[in-house]
């Protein structure tokens, strides 16, 4: 997770586009997720940006309270969409390199430095992580999508499926399947990596097309 | 009519002792007190319960936030309740979209009564719209589906859903 680099005009676009539908970077009532991206942002996001800006001057009425709010402030990597990679350099405003002290007397300064110290733990670790080939867990499942009735336009129903993406998600054969009464369910197959797609999400991201779907079910699923 | 209120009622905390009637053809709501005629229409009784329940930040706090709370129940009452047609509809919600723009409630940064009755009024339309729609009307999708979120509002009424990865538009 993350929205690029931050401090670029690239980032400020992935954070637009993250807020379109969202008032707010988690949940939905300010907390210590928007201060820790508010604070990675140097200045108020150009107006052609305009959910940023709005998110932006909302926060930032928030200003006094911004102690209070709840929640705990973490790593930038831990806010955003899923596909994206955090970025951002130095995300906290560069204290001195000097002031090491970890235990300062202000509350705030602690937190910048602890953020640091486990961004940085958190790269090293990363980095551990990419030398050693993963072997990944994958699943081939089978789903049946139902439509309404004999009139839903299935063509349109797998499009609404397949336009369903996700880090870990292939969509492959799919066929029409008549299961009485002039009415044909949608049958799909995909291969999901099992840490990262389950059928749980994948039912709510199909059943959402209420227009089309009136419910989703797994046929069939095989370890691979 | 009184069912809103007795929702509203709910979400604010009134005591309970409330009697409620209605008026006329248009089954106006009426609010019935000890002594007189009682207090007439949905907006006058709602910012009337909002002082009963003591918070009268719902009103707005500034002279221009409690002009802009003023103006969206009216909103409510004019155009939302009194236009049906689809083109009505339509026009509530291109104003609605670019009202809500800059903003992430109705009157900017704090949640006011004219939030929860643009809810509460809107909720039929909400209910209906497309996924093509919802994603035309993106800032009211955002407002609505973070106003249906807020503690005690939504009660009873049926959640709507706003699926997550957009469709229809890229960017923007």
């Amino acid at each position: 997770m993350g929205f690029g680099d931050l401090k670029s005009a690239a980032g400020l676009r992935v954070l637009n586009d993250f807020l379109a539908d969202k008032s707010y970077i988690e949940g939905y009532v300010p907390s210590q997720a928007d201060i820790a991206v508010f604070e990675a942002i140097a200045a108020p996001p150009p107006a052609d940006l305009y959910h940023a800006l709005r998110w932006y001057n909302h926060i930032k009425s928030y200003e006094k309270q911004k102690a209070s709010l709840p929640g705990v402030k973490k790593a930038l990597a831990k806010y955003g969409p899923a596909d994206v990679e955090d970025t951002t350099d130095a995300a906290t405003d560069s204290k001195n390199d000097d002031d090491i002290d970890l235990f300062g007397s202000d509350d705030e300064e602690e937190s910048e430095e602890a953020k640091k110290l486990r961004e940085e733990r958190l790269a090293q670790y990363e980095s551990k992580k990419s030398k050693k080939p993963a072997v990944v867990a994958k699943s081939s499942i089978l789903l049946d999508v139902k439509p309404w009735d004999d009139e839903t336009d299935m063509a349109k129903l797998e499009e609404c499926v397949r336009s369903i993406q996700a880090d870990g998600l292939v969509w492959g054969s799919s066929k029409l399947v008549p299961v009485g009464y002039g009415i044909k369910k949608l049958q799909i197959q995909c291969v999901v990596e099992d840490d990262k797609v389950g059928t749980d999400m994948l039912e709510e991201r199909i059943t959402a097309f209420e227009d089309y779907v009136q419910s989703m079910d797994v046929a069939a699923f095989n370890k691979i | 009519g009184p069912e809103e209120l007795a929702q509203l009622e709910k979400l604010l905390g009134v005591p309970k002792g409330n009697k409620y009637g209605v008026q006329g053809e248009r089954k106006v709501p009426v609010l019935q007190t000890n002594n007189g005629p009682g207090l007439t229409g949905l907006m006058t009784i709602a910012a009337h319960l909002v002082k009963q329940a003591k918070k009268d930040q719902l009103l707005g706090s500034t002279a221009e936030e409690k002009a802009v709370v003023q103006q969206w129940l009216e909103y409510r009452v004019t155009r939302v309740d009194g236009g049906s047609s689809k083109e009505d509809t339509r026009i509530i919600l291109k104003d609605l979209n670019v009202h809500l723009e800059d903003k992430v409630y109705l009157a900017g940064n704090i949640f006011t009564l004219a939030d929860i009755l643009m809810y509460y009024g809107l909720h039929h339309v909400m209910v209906e719209l497309t996924v093509q729609e919802k994603e035309k009307y993106l800032n009211v999708s955002r407002w609505f589906n973070h106003i249906q979120h807020y503690p005690g509002v939504r009660q009873h009424l049926s959640n709507v859903v706003f699926i997550r990865n957009r469709l229809y538009t890229n960017a923007h």
